[in-house]
C-alpha cells in the first residue's frame, strides 16, 4: 500500500531521473554545429499539416547537411511540439514554453515556425527578448508584425518574426480585388470557420469587398466540428449572391466544398490558402471541388523551373506530395541556411544576433522567387497568386500542382 | 428563392438531420432507460462505425462518388454495408459494456459515466492516430437524383435517410413492444430488481440494449457517410451532443421520445440557423438542453425523472 | 504517517518548490513548471466541486475562461470606450488611463494584476452560482451534462463577441503584472513564484475548508444528500457554495495564466481542457487535496518532459532490437489516448486515485474487538421543559398522495411533550411516509403539522431539523465513507455557526467551537459505552449492523432535538441488543427527550411507549395504551388477517 512517505520518495526519484534525462539529452558532442528550432503542433488536429511543414523544412536541411553542411557548420534540428492534449491542437501556452526552450538553448541560432498565429502571439515577445529570429511558413495574422503592436510583440524593437508567406492583410483584400475586377462579382456572402486564421482572412476580405463596392449580403461562421452546413448554404442560396467566399482551413473547407456543390452548383466560389491543398482534393473529390478558386500568399511556385526537382525529391523522400506550406517551409529553411552562410562568410561568429541581422538583409533565391523582408519581418513581395481547381485527368486527382490551375496574380490593393 | 421556399427547404434539411439524430438518440435512450447511465462513448462508437462502413464499401470496390450502382447491385451493396456497419457498431458497444462498464455496475455515483468519457477519448484517439485528422471522401454507390418541387429540392439520398431511419425505428418499436426480449427490456428499465426476481436475465438484457443501441448508431453512421460523402475522426462530437439533447428533449428512456426529439432538434438546428445565425446554433441547443433538464426533466414523453429519489 | 513526518514532508516540498528556479536555471523548465502549477490550482478548484461536494462538473474550464478574459479585458487595449468625465474617479484610482488617439480621447483599462486576482475570483464565483443554480435538483449524470453545456457555451460566446474578446483571433496586448515598479515581462521566474504562492494558498484554503463544518456538510451531501438534508444541511446553500468557491479558484487561475501568456483565445478553454482537469483529479485522488496537486503536476510533467524522453528511450530500444516501428514512434501525439486510458483504468482499478482521500485507520486488535460491552453514563441532554401536558407535535388531518396512491389519509396524531409515542402497523401502512411528511422529505396534500405550536408542514428538511426534530431512517442512512465521529458531528451542523470564512481563518471562536463540538460528539458516542468510541475514526461503512444503527441514533442526538424520531431502531438487533437500546431510549426519555418511534417489536413498544398509534393502509385504526391496542380487534385483523381476529 502506498504510504505517503514512499510516495514522496518515488516522486522525487522520478523527478530527479527526469531532470537528469533532460540534461542528458543535450550531451551531443559536435565540432561545428548550429541548431535550428522547429516548433509545430505535432499533437492534435493539426498534426498532419505540421508533419508536412516539418518535412519541407527537413528536406532543405538534410540536403544541406548531405553536402557537408553550411560553411562547414552541420545543421542540427531541435523539434518542439506546441500541440497539447489539453487543447487538442496548438496550445499557446506550450508554444511559449517552447520559445523559452529555444531561447535557453544557446546552440539554437534561428527557428522555423510556428504554424498557427495563436502560438506566434505567445512566442513572439519571448523570442524578441531572446534575440532569436524565427521564420514562419504559415502564420498569417498581421497583428504580430504590425508596428502598431510592436511594443507587445517585439519589445526589443528589432524584427524577429519573419514570414515566407504574406499576411492576411493582403491575401484577403487582394482576392476581393480579384472578385471585383476579374470575376466582376457584384454581391458576395462571406463565411469563416471560427478559427483565428479564418476569421482574420474573412474580415480583411469583407472589408476590402465593401470598399470595392461589392455588396456583402451576409456573414456567418461555421463550426468545423459540425458536419451539416446545409442550413447556411440553403440560406445563402435564398439570398442569391453572385459569389461565396470562405475563409478558413480544410477541416470545415472540405465540407463546404462538398455540400456547396449540391446546393450552390452554379455560384462563383472561392477562398484563401486554406482551400489550397491535397486535403481539399482528397476530401472533397471531384466533381465537388471543380471550379473553386483558391489563393496562396506567395508567388506561384510552378513558374519557377527549380521547383519541379524539389517537389520530386520531396515526393520520393516522404512518399507524398508536398503542400503549399511544405514549400514555404522549405523556403524558410533556405532563408536561414543562407543567413548562416553569409554570417560565416563575413568572418563573424555565428550567433543568433548575427543570424537575425542576416535574415533581415536577406536576398535569397527560393522556390517562391527572391525573398526579401521589410523592417517588420514581412515579405516584401506581396504577391497573392490565384488558382482555380480544374480537373486534369492526366494526373492523380489529389495532385495539387496539376489540379490547381494558376490564373495569375491578384490585383494589389492600393 | 422566396421566404416561404427557403423555409420549406430548411424544413426538409431539418428532417434529414433529425432522422440521423433520432437514430443516435435511440442508442442513448435504450442504455439510459435500463442502466441510468449516460454513455459518452456512444457518439464515438458512431464515429468508428462510419469508418467501418467506409472500409466495407471500399471492400466492394467502391471508392469516391464515381462508382455509381443501380438496381440489385445497389441494393446488394447497401445491404452488405448496413449489415457490416451495424454489426460492427453492435459488437463494439457490447465490448465496451463488458470490459469497462460491467465491473462498475452497482458502484454508486458517477464512476461509470466518467469511465465512458475515458472510453470515448480512447476511441477518438485511436482513430486519430491511425487514420489521421484528414477528411475522408466517403465511397458512395448512390446515384445522384434530384427532384424539384417548386423551390424545394429533394434528393434521392434524403429519401434514403428517411426511409431507412423510419424502417429502423419501426422495427425497434415493434421489437420493444412485441417480443419477449423487448418486454424484458422494458421491465428491466422500470425496475431491475423486480425483473430479476421474475426470471429476467438482466445481464442479457443489458447486453441486448447496448447491442441494439450501438447497431443503430452504426446505421446512423453509414447513413451519415452516404449523405455527406464525408467522414472524419471528429464527427462524433457535435452529432453526439445534439443527439443527446434530442433524447433529453423527448424524454430520456422513451423510445418514441427519442424519435420525436431527434426530429425536433434537427428542425431547431436548421430553422434556427436560417432565422438567427449558424454561429449561435450550439448556444441555442445547449440552452434548450439546460432549460429542459431544469424545468421539464421528464421531457416530452418520458417518465424517468432525473432527480434523486 | 506521523505529524512530524507530515510536517517534514510539507517543509521539504515547500523548500524544493522555492529552490527549483535557482537550481534549474532553464527558463523553459520554469515556464513548464508554472503551467503545471496553474493546472494544479485548477485541479484544486475542481476537487472542491467534484471531490468534496460530489458534484460532477464537466464544464469547469468555463470559469477558467471567465477569469482569463476578465483580466484580459481589464488590462489590455481591447476595450476603448470614449473618454468622458465619469471615468475620472477610476483614473484617480489608477484603474484606467486617458489615452490620446487620432479619433479622440479614449479609456485604456489597466487594472492591476494583483487587484484582478481576487476580483476575477469573485466574478467567476458569481458565474459559479449562476451556472450551479439550475443544477441543484439534478442527479449526478444530469448535473454533469448541464455543466458541460455551460462549458460549451462560454467559449462560443467568447468567440462570437469579438468586440469584447477579439473573438477567435485572441486578445492582444494583455499587460504583464507589475510589482513595486518591477515589470514581470516575459521572464518565467516571477510568474513561477506567483504560481507557487497561488497553489500554496489554495492548498491551505482547501485543507481548512475540508476539516471544518463546511467540508463536513459538503461530504455529507456527497455521501447521501437526503440524510444530509435531514441532518440540517441546507443543500441549496452548500451546493452553491461549492460551485462558487470552485469557480473562484478557477477564476483566479485564469487571471494568472493569461497574465503569463499575455494572450487568450477561446480555443484554450474548451471541453478537452475540462476533461483534462477531471483526469488530473481522478488520477490524483478525488477529494484528496495533496492528491490532486500531485496528479496535476505529474500529468503536466508527463506531457512536457517525460513523453519526449520516453519516446527517445523507445527509439533507442528500437535501434537496439532492430524494430523499425519502435524507432519512429512518437508518444507526444498519443498523450490524449494515454489520458483516456488513465481515466478508464483508474475508474476500474483504483477509484480512490493515487493518494486516496480517506485516511486509513488502525484496525482494532483482538482484545479491543472482543471486549465486554458496557453501557456508558449519561450526560444531561438539555431539553426544554415544556410542561407535561403540552402537545409537542400535532398532526391534523394529514393526507399524502403519490400520484393515484393515497399513502396517508386524514391521519391525526398528537405527541405530548416528554412522552414516548409508538407508531405501529403492517408493512406498507404509511409509517415511514408519515415520518417523511413530518420531516419535509415528501410534500403533503392536505392537513397541518404543528411543532411546539408552529406550523412546519411547508418547511424544508433542514429547517425542520433546526426547529428541533431529528430522525433516523429505516435503512440506516449513514455517510458510509466518513468516520463515525464525522457522522455524529454532521448531526451538529445546524447547531454550529462557522461559515466558510471562519473555516479558512480558523479564528479562536471557530477553534473553540470545533473543540466543543468534538467533545460533545465524543460524549454522545460514550452513551453507547465502548461500542462506538473505540471506533470513532473508522468509516461508518465498516461497522456492524447494530453499531451502524447506534451511530445513526447518535447522529440524530447530536442535533440536540426536542423530538427524536426513530424508524425501526432495533430492526436487525438480537434480543440482548434490543433490550439494551430500549433501556437507553428510556433513559433518554427520562431526561426530557420526546420520542416518536416506529417499531415492530411489541415488547419494546410495551416497555417504552406511553401511547401507541396503529396505521393500516394509510389510516389510523387505533390509538391508546399498549395493552389496550394489543387486544384491539381491528389491529389484530390488520396484522394477522380476518381469521386471527376471531381466534
Amino acid at each position: 500500500m502506498l504510504s505517503r512517505r514512499s510516495l514522496i520518495i518515488q516522486l522525487s526519484t522520478t523527478a530527479l531521473v527526469g531532470a537528469l534525462a533532460t540534461h542528458a539529452r543535450s550531451a551531443a558532442a559536435a565540432d561545428k554545429t548550429v541548431k535550428i528550432g522547429i516548433n509545430l503542433p505535432f499533437t492534435g488536429a493539426d498534426a498532419h499539416d505540421a508533419e508536412l511543414i516539418k518535412d519541407g523544412a527537413l528536406l532543405a536541411i538534410d540536403e544541406a547537411n548531405a553536402q557537408g553542411g553550411v560553411a562547414g557548420y552541420k545543421i542540427e534540428v531541435l523539434l518542439l511540439d506546441d500541440g497539447t492534449a489539453t487543447a487538442g491542437q496548438y496550445d499557446p501556452a506550450q508554444a511559449a514554453t517552447n520559445a523559452r526552450k529555444m531561447v535557453a538553448d544557446k546552440e539554437v541560432v534561428a527557428a522555423i515556425g510556428p504554424q498557427m498565429s495563436g502560438s506566434g502571439k505567445a512566442m513572439s515577445p519571448i523570442l524578441s527578448q531572446g534575440d532569436l529570429a524565427t521564420v514562419t511558413p504559415s502564420s498569417t495574422n498581421p497583428d504580430i508584425t504590425d508596428p502598431k503592436f510592436a511594443g507587445q510583440y517585439r519589445p526589443k524593437g528589432k524584427a524577429i518574426y519573419f514570414r515566407t508567406v504574406t499576411t492576411d492583410a493582403f491575401q484577403g483584400p487582394n482576392m476581393a480585388n480579384y472578385y471585383a475586377d476579374v470575376l466582376k462579382v457584384k454581391s458576395v456572402y462571406v463565411l469563416d470557420d471560427s478559427g483565428a486564421y479564418g476569421v482574420g482572412i474573412a474580415d480583411t476580405f469583407q472589408a476590402q469587398a465593401e470598399k470595392r463596392g461589392i455588396k456583402v449580403l451576409g456573414r456567418d461562421q461555421l463550426n468545423p466540428k459540425e458536419t451539416d452546413y446545409s442550413t447556411t448554404l440553403t440560406k445563402i442560396k435564398s439570398l442569391n449572391p453572385d459569389a461565396l467566399y470562405y475563409g478558413g482551413v480544410a477541416q470545415a473547407g472540405v465540407k463546404v466544398v462538398k455540400q456547396a456543390s449540391d446546393i450552390l452548383p452554379k455560384m462563383i466560389k472561392g477562398g484563401g490558402d486554406g482551400l489550397y491543398g491535397a486535403e481539399i482534393l482528397r476530401g472533397a473529390g471531384f466533381p465537388a471541388a471543380e471550379g473553386w478558386y483558391a489563393t496562396i500568399a506567395a508567388p506561384n511556385i510552378l513558374e519557377n523551373p527549380d521547383a519541379a526537382p524539389v517537389i520530386d525529391r520531396f515526393a520520393k523522400k516522404y512518399g507524398q506530395q508536398p503542400e503549399n506550406y511544405s514549400i514555404t517551409a522549405y523556403d524558410a529553411a533556405l532563408v536561414i541556411l543562407d543567413a548562416v552562410k553569409r554570417v560565416a562568410a563575413s568572418g563573424k561568429e555565428v550567433t543568433r544576433d548575427a543570424v537575425r541581422d542576416a535574415i533581415q538583409t536577406a536576398h535569397v533565391k527560393t522556390l517562391q522567387g527572391e525573398i526579401t523582408f521589410d523592417d517588420n519581418g514581412d515579405l516584401r513581395n506581396r504577391e497573392i497568386s490565384v488558382f482555380r481547381i480544374v480537373k486534369d485527368d492526366k494526373y492523380p486527382p489529389d495532385d495539387v500542382l496539376h489540379q490547381y490551375k494558376y490564373l495569375g496574380v491578384a490585383p494589389q490593393s492600393s | 428563392m422566396s421566404d416561404y421556399g427557403v423555409l420549406l427547404q430548411q424544413v426538409v434539411n431539418g428532417l434529414s438531420l433529425g432522422a440521423m439524430y433520432a437514430l443516435l438518440a435511440l442508442g442513448f435512450t435504450l442504455v439510459y432507460g435500463i442502466l441510468e447511465l449516460i454513455n459518452f462513448a456512444h457518439f464515438n462508437v458512431f464515429m468508428v462505425s462510419s469508418f467501418v462502413g467506409m472500409w466495407a464499401l471500399e471492400l466492394l470496390g467502391i471508392s469516391g462518388q464515381g462508382h455509381v450502382l443501380t438496381g440489385p447491385a445497389l441494393a446488394g451493396a447497401l445491404v452488405f454495408a448496413f449489415a457490416v456497419t451495424m454489426l460492427a457498431g453492435g459488437v463494439l458497444g457490447v465490448a465496451i459494456e463488458r470490459l469497462s462498464l460491467r465491473p462498475l455496475r452497482g458502484v454508486p455515483g458517477t464512476a461509470a459515466m466518467i469511465t465512458t468519457i475515458g472510453v470515448s477519448y480512447i476511441l477518438f484517439n485511436v482513430i486519430l492516430l491511425t487514420v489521421g485528422a484528414g477528411s475522408e471522401n466517403y465511397p458512395n454507390p448512390l446515384p445522384v437524383v434530384r427532384w424539384q418541387f417548386g423551390e424545394v429540392t429533394l434528393e434521392l439520398k434524403t429519401l434514403l435517410i428517411w426511409g431507412v431511419a423510419t424502417a429502423l425505428m419501426m422495427t425497434l418499436h415493434l421489437f420493444v413492444n412485441r417480443t419477449r426480449l423487448g418486454k424484458a427490456m422494458r421491465a428491466t428499465a422500470q425496475d431491475a430488481e423486480a425483473a430479476r426476481m421474475m426470471g429476467v436475465d438482466v445481464d442479457r438484457v443489458i447486453v441486448a440494449a447496448f447491442f441494439l443501441g450501438s447497431a443503430l448508431a452504426g446505421a446512423a453512421a453509414l447513413i451519415f457517410g452516404l449523405y455527406y460523402n464525408y467522414t472524419s475522426f471528429i464527427i462524433g462530437y457535435t452529432a453526439g451532443l445534439r443527439a443527446f439533447t434530442a433524447a433529453v428533449l423527448g424524454g430520456i428512456g422513451s423510445v418514441p421520445g427519442a424519435m420525436v426529439g431527434g426530429v425536433l432538434i434537427g428542425l431547431i438546428e436548421t430553422l434556427g440557423g436560417q432565422l438567427i445565425a449558424v454561429r449561435w446554433t450550439d448556444v441555442i441547443i445547449f440552452s434548450i438542453l439546460i432549460l429542459v433538464l431544469v424545468f421539464v426533466p421528464t421531457g416530452l414523453f418520458g417518465r424517468a425523472v432525473p432527480t434523486k429519489s | 504517517m506521523t505529524r512530524t513526518g507530515t510536517r517534514l514532508a510539507v517543509f521539504g516540498v515547500t523548500a524544493a518548490a522555492l529552490l527549483f528556479p535557482l537550481v534549474n536555471q532553464n527558463d523553459a523548465d520554469i515556464d513548464s513548471a508554472a503551467n503545471a502549477l496553474a493546472f494544479a490550482a485548477l485541479a484544486l478548484g475542481l476537487n472542491i466541486v467534484v471531490g468534496f461536494a460530489g458534484l460532477l462538473d464537466l464544464g469547469y474550464a468555463a470559469f477558467f475562461a471567465i477569469g482569463a478574459y476578465a483580466y484580459g479585458v481589464a488590462s489590455s487595449w481591447q476595450l476603448q470606450p470614449a473618454w468622458n468625465g465619469l471615468w475620472e474617479p477610476f483614473q484617480w484610482l489608477d484603474l484606467v488611463t486617458r489615452f490620446h488617439t487620432a479619433g479622440g480621447d479614449v479609456v485604456h483599462f489597466q487594472v492591476s494584476f494583483w487587484l484582478m486576482l481576487p476580483t476575477a475570483a469573485v466574478i467567476a464565483a458569481f458565474f459559479g452560482v449562476l451556472f450551479g443554480a439550475p443544477t441543484l435538483r439534478l442527479k449526478g449524470d444530469y448535473l454533469a451534462i448541464v455543466t458541460l453545456g455551460f462549458g460549451e457555451i462560454v467559449p462560443i460566446v467568447a468567440r462570437n463577441t469579438p468586440s469584447v474578446t477579439n473573438g477567435a483571433m485572441g486578445l492582444n496586448g494583455v499587460a504583464a503584472p507589475r510589482l513595486f515598479g518591477f515589470d514581470f515581462g516575459i521572464d518565467a521566474t516571477p510568474y513561477y513564484y506567483v504560481g507557487v504562492a497561488l497553489v500554496a494558498f489554495l492548498i491551505f484554503t482547501s485543507q481548512r475548508l475540508k476539516d471544518s463544518r463546511i467540508g463536513r456538510a459538503w461530504m455529507a451531501i456527497r455521501e447521501d444528500e437526503v440524510a444530509a438534508m435531514a441532518m440540517g444541511v441546507d443543500r441549496v446553500r452548500y451546493k452553491l457554495l461549492a460551485f462558487a468557491i470552485g469557480a473562484a479558484f478557477a477564476g483566479a487561475t485564469g487571471t494568472f495564466y493569461v497574465a503569463k501568456l499575455q494572450t487568450a483565445t477561446p480555443e484554450m478553454f474548451m471541453f478537452p481542457v475540462s476533461v483534462m482537469i477531471l483526469v488530473m483529479v481522478v488520477f490524483g485522488g478525488i477529494g484528496s487535496v495533496w492528491g490532486v496537486v500531485v496528479g496535476a503536476l505529474l500529468l503536466q510533467v508527463l506531457q512536457s518532459w517525460f513523453l519526449e524522453d520516453l519516446s527517445g528511450w523507445l527509439h533507442a530500444l528500437g535501434r537496439l532490437v532492430g524494430v523499425d516501428w519502435l524507432q519512429h514512434v512518437e508518444l507526444a501525439p498519443s498523450i490524449e489516448l494515454i489520458f483516456g486510458l488513465i481515466l478508464v483504468l483508474m475508474m476500474l482499478y483504483r477509484r480512490e486515485g493515487l493518494i486516496p482521500a480517506a485516511r486509513r485507520r488502525r484496525t482494532l486488535n483482538l482484545d479491543e474487538q472482543t471486549i465486554e460491552p458496557a453501557c456508558g453514563g449519561f450526560a444531561e441532554l438539555a431539553a426544554t421543559d415544556h410542561g407535561s401536558r403540552v402537545p409537542l407535535l400535532e398532526i391534523v388531518d394529514l393526507t399524502v398522495r403519490f400520484g393515484g396512491l393515497v399513502a396517508l389519509r386524514s391521519v391525526e396524531l398528537s405527541v405530548t411533550a416528554h412522552s414516548v409515542v409508538a407508531v405501529i402497523g403492517p408493512n406498507g401502512s404509511g409509517k415511514s411516509t408519515l415520518f417523511n411528511a413530518i420531516t419535509g422529505l415528501v410534500p403533503t396534500d392536505q392537513g397541518a403539522i404543528r411543532f411546539a405550536g408552529k406550523e412546519i408542514g411547508r418547511l424544508r428538511p433542514h429547517q425542520v431539523l433546526e426547529r428541533g426534530i431529528a430522525r433516523t431512517f429505516q435503512n440506516t442512512r449513514l455517510f458510509p465513507n466518513l468516520s463515525v465521529l464525522e457522522n455524529v458531528m454532521i448531526g451538529m451542523h445546524a447547531r454550529l455557526a462557522t461559515g466558510p470564512v471562519g473555516a479558512v481563518l480558523r479564528l479562536p471562536a471557530t477553534r473553540s467551537e470545533e473543540a466543543a463540538a468534538r467533545e460533545r460528539a465524543a460524549e454522545i458516542l460514550s452513551l453507547f459505552g465502548n461500542r462506538l468510541l473505540p471506533r470513532a475514526d473508522h468509516p461508518a461503512a465498516s461497522l456492524s449492523y447494530a453499531n451502524r444503527r447506534r451511530t445513526e441514533i447518535a447522529r440524530a442526538l447530536a442535533a440536540q432535538p426536542e423530538l427524536l424520531m426513530l424508524d425501526e431502531p432495533t430492526a436487525g438487533m438480537n434480543p440482548a441488543e434490543t433490550l439494551e437500546l430500549a433501556d437507553q431510549l428510556r433513559s433518554l426519555n427520562r431526561y426530557g427527550l420526546t420520542i416518536l418511534l416506529i417499531e415492530h417489536k411489541l415488547d419494546v413498544v410495551a416497555m417504552l411507549a406511553d401511547k401507541v398509534v396503529v396505521l393500516d393502509h394509510g389510516e389510523k385504526i387505533a390509538e391508546g395504551l399498549p395493552a389496550a391496542v394489543r387486544r384491539d380487534e381491528e389491529v389484530i385483523r390488520a396484522y394477522l388477517g380476518r381469521n386471527a381476529a376471531f381466534a
